[in-house]
């Protein structure tokens, strides 16, 4: 694991340290959003305000119209990726990538500085209103760590969404690939991911974004925030200290922060 | 009478259970004037729980004797029930509504819907809202986190359901309000107008004609909240029982002639035939088919349509469970593509289906007899399979429009008495309502069920061969003989308690119908989990006995007698069967004996169907003694 990541990420273990894979069929998706109410109801979140990611609702399921309204249907929440750089641009190491796969929050390190959610290629992170913490989907992490299925994918009342290890979903993915014609999702982008799509039509039917097979992919945090965060306390003075010192002992993740597109070595 | 302040507590001293908001909302559309009311303390909550028990509870205790359907006295009563919204179970999505029954005009109304509305209403912040007086103008009820407010609804009266849906939901400005509202046949006060929710997920049976004559066009809901759980992690674990029991439905279903091949026939030429042929399904195979499952329900009963062959090709229909307004169109004479394009009209228009297809069967049968001609429909060929006149005739039914637009809004009886002749010989009602629209005649549970039910109201019940494997510890009989109807009261009687129960807690009995063995312990688990009581299943089926029991006491206030029950149904609804494997079967000859069984079973007088002092006494109902039958 360790190796895998290198020092540039905070990594753990919740289980076995097998990886395993969620997996979204497109071609059987019926659009119910059931998974995003079970999501809610699991993590007691407040019903409705379906149709937009937030801190209170981890997916979505797009385009946003009622359901029944739309022909294909495509899953939008966390990718859960193998090299997330929404962990690799964080101050004070709040984002965590467990060997099982979540890549999880930790709200009480989090400063809210928002460079995960600039950071992340496909947007997926949003900032709480309240707490002012960043948030997203955990991959049910507290379920996992306990052997069970994300309660979203137990949730599906058709079995577009499946849940397992890494190598067995990845093998299940390429065959329904095969026999719908379609293709597989996640794969390659960005390093890979630990939720695969198998899609039909072209990504961009689907409103989900074309992502490159780079690792720790570029990221598009703002001058000006960083600056910000420079000069200021925005952040608390305890979390700048903890953002400083983190520097300080991991100098590389540094590089990662500000020149993204320098390759590693 | 109206004084129900017992009810309402000006602040509640006892726990609230599990599962309830806490509130109910009542609004006077009169006065313009809106307040909470408390939910009752836990002793009246418990024995009445939600939905159609606790809905017909207040409406008994508030409404005066006197009061007429469409009078500003007569009130609507909403309730969910505990498990409605959970999110963990199946089938926790109804909201049922009661009132005084413009059908009937002395029944109990009632009305249940599925979908999202329900959830949404307690999202929103409420268990229930009771509905009084009459608004000047049009008007639409806003509630959203617990804000009630009244809307002017000029701008979508007149409008279809689909319509009123989407343009409210953006005069709102909020993409995921729920909408329940009334089609033009709700306006136009056609006696059987439905409510009309998410995109057709109806609550038939007069509750639109009730909502229209209050000038009342939608309710509208909004909101973030979410009932606390007694013991959640039971509840996650009783619902994912409760789910496996469910018999889940598949897209390929959608593309048959629906109930109609499980009953064994369709109703085809005003009843007049049961043969399913090819023609029934053409262009099904081509449509393109989703199902559109009702708020974490597992079971997938509604389902959405692109019609891809036909005429209408382009159509997108959205349907609900049951398919009655499948057979609706095949009872006219109707096929295929053109059945689904019709049934998403009447949808749309808020017409109860069965009800139409009743009426409109009657004079196409007249015409087809020659009692009609172009003279007399005002140039209208009343042909069988005629897509364009039946199409026009909803038009006219839903406006009340012309001779026969008014009479078809009027009923079924009255189209016959129009006609004259034989024709009402022709006539499929019970009690001036109809049944949902399948042809129930070859089987005695389903028809015992259709003819003791209120007639302004969706019956519940329907026996079964065999008890529910749950049932077991303490039913000894089965399995009964579908030819012979020794047996089939009680079965009936029994799955009218168990199916209201479900329907008191707020549970949908299509998620509860499949007689698995964990069918009833898991749902009523799911319950005991969410609100923290402890119901075993004799307690569960006496709730559901009791609920079954305020439903009677209401008609009889109002000179409802059981004789009714058999007497006032329609005669093609008792003849024998014209054809298919169960030809020249009927009831007819069980009767009048297995209503009278039926209600002695119940608790009931079997004549004047008044409920004995002993009942009365065994369901906590004493309050009622002066309806009760003394000798
Ligand atoms: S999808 Fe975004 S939030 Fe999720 S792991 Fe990848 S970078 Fe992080
Ligand atoms: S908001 Fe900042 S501190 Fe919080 S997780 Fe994202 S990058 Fe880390
Ligand atoms: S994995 Fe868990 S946290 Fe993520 S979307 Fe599914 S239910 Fe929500
Ligand atoms: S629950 Fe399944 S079918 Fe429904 S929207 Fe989610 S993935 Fe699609």
């Amino acid at each position: 694991m360790g190796q895998k990541y290198g020092a540039l990420i905070p990594t753990g273990r919740l289980l076995d340290g097998r990886p395993r894979t969620i997996l979204f069929d497109a071609a059987k998706c019926i659009g119910c959003r059931q998974c995003v109410q079970a999501c809610k109801d699991w993590n007691d979140h407040p019903r409705t305000t379906l149709y937009e990611l937030s801190s209170t609702n981890w997916i979505t399921m797009e385009p946003p119209v009622l359901e029944g309204l739309s022909p294909i249907w495509a899953r939008n929440s966390c990718m859960h990726c193998e090299f997330p750089m929404c962990a690799a641009v964080c101050p004070v190491e709040a984002i965590t990538k467990y060997e099982e796969g979540p890549v999880v929050i930790n709200q009480d390190t989090c400063i809210g500085c928002e460079y995960c959610i600039y950071a992340c290629p496909w947007g997926v992170i949003a900032k709480n209103d309240i707490t002012h913490k960043a948030s997203k989907c955990t991959m049910c992490s507290d379920r996992v760590s306990e052997n069970k299925s994300p309660f979203c994918v137990q949730a599906c009342p058709v079995q577009a969404l499946d849940f397992g290890f890494q190598d067995e979903i990845s093998a299940k993915a390429k065959q329904r690939a095969e026999e719908t014609g379609g293709y597989v999702y996640g794969e390659k982008e960005a390093g890979g991911s630990q939720l695969l799509y198998v899609l039909k039509e072209k990504e961009e039917s689907y409103g989900v974004p074309a992502v490159g097979p780079q690792k720790y992919p570029r990221h598009r945090i703002p001058l000006v925030l960083m600056l910000k965060d420079l000069f200021t306390l925005r952040c608390g003075l305890a979390g700048k200290a903890r953002a400083l010192y983190l520097a300080l002992i991991h100098p590389k993740r540094l590089i990662y922060r500000y020149w993204p597109w320098r390759k590693e070595g | 009478m109206a004084n129900s302040a017992d009810i309402f507590p000006r602040e509640r001293k006892t726990r609230l259970p599990g599962g309830y908001m806490g509130r109910i909302l009542r609004v006077d559309l009169t006065t313009g004037s809106m307040r909470d009311e408390n939910l009752p303390e836990e002793p009246l909550l418990r024995k009445f729980i939600g939905g159609q028990a606790l809905a017909s509870y207040i409406l008994l205790r508030e409404l005066p004797l006197d009061a007429k359907p469409y009078g500003r006295e007569n009130k609507v009563v909403m309730m969910t029930g505990p498990i409605t919204g959970t999110g963990f179970t199946p089938g926790g999505t109804k909201v049922t509504a009661v009132y005084l029954s413009p059908l009937t005009n002395h029944t109990l109304g009632r009305g249940a819907a599925s979908g999202f509305w329900a959830v949404t209403l307690k999202a929103a912040g409420y268990d229930g809202v009771i509905i009084e007086g009459a608004a000047s103008n049009p008007t639409y009820l806003f509630i959203n986190e617990g804000k009630p407010e009244l809307r002017d609804a000029g701008r979508v009266w007149g409008k279809g359901a689909l319509e009123t849906e989407d343009l409210l939901r953006a005069e709102v400005g909020l993409k995921d309000a729920r909408v329940m509202c009334i089609g033009p046949a709700g306006e136009n006060l056609v006696h059987a107008a439905m409510l009309c929710n998410d995109y057709n997920h109806n609550a038939a049976h007069s509750g639109g004609a009730v909502f229209g004559s209050k000038k009342l066009k939608a309710i509208v809901v909004h909101g973030t909240a979410r009932p606390s759980l007694h013991d959640r992690e039971r509840l996650i674990e009783a619902g994912l029982r409760w789910r496996n029991t469910l018999v889940v439905r598949h897209e390929a279903e959608k593309r048959t002639a629906g109930h109609a091949v499980d009953l064994g026939g369709a109703p085809n030429f005003n009843f007049r035939s049961t043969v399913i042929e090819e023609s029934h399904i053409e262009g099904f195979d081509k449509n393109r088919v989703t199902l559109r499952p009702c708020f974490q329900c597992q079971r997938l009963c509604p389902w959405d349509v692109e019609l891809k062959a036909g005429k209408h090709s382009g159509t997108l229909g959205h349907f609900n469970a049951g398919s009655e307004w499948l057979d609706t169109f095949y009872n006219l004479g109707v096929r295929g593509n053109d059945a689904l394009y019709l049934a998403q009209r009447i949808n749309d228009l808020g017409i109860e289906c069965s009800h139409f297809s009743c009426g409109v069967g009657v004079a196409f049968e007249a015409w087809e007899k020659g009692l009609l001609n172009a003279e007399k429909t005002g140039g209208l060929k009343f042909e069988w399979g005629n897509v364009e006149v039946i199409d026009r005739l909803l038009d006219m039914a839903a406006r009340r429009e012309g001779y026969w637009g008014n009479l078809f809004a009027e009923g079924p009886v009255e189209v016959a008495e129009a006609i004259g002749g034989d024709a009402p010989k022709w006539i499929v009602h019970t009690k001036k309502g109809t049944p949902a629209l399948h042809d129930w005649r070859p089987h005695f549970g389903q028809m015992i069920r259709e003819i003791v039910a209120s007639g302004g109201m969706k019956p519940q019940g329907g026996g079964s061969v065999n008890p529910p494997p749950d049932l077991k510890y303490r039913e000894k009989w089965g399995p009964l003989d579908r030819d012979n109807p020794a047996g089939w009261p009680w079965s009936n009687a029994l799955s009218e308690q168990y199916r209201q129960f479900c329907g008191l807690i707020g549970g949908c009995w299509f998620a509860q119908m499949h007689m698995k063995p964990d069918g009833i312990k898991s749902i009523v688990d799911s319950f005991n989990a969410t609100t923290g009581w402890n119901f075993d299943i004799d307690q569960a089926l006496e709730a559901g006995h009791r609920s079954a029991m305020l439903q009677s006491i209401f008609g009889t206030q109002r000179g409802w007698i059981a004789e009714h029950d058999w007497k006032e149904v329609g005669p093609r609804f008792l003849e024998p069967l014209p054809d298919g494997k169960h030809k020249g079967f009927t009831i007819a000859k069980w009767l009048p004996d297995m209503v009278y069984e039926y209600h002695r079973l119940m608790g009931r007088h079997e004549k004047t169907g008044r409920p004995f002092m002993d009942t009365l006494k065994k369901l906590g109902l004493e309050e009622f003694e002066e309806w009760a039958q003394l000798d």
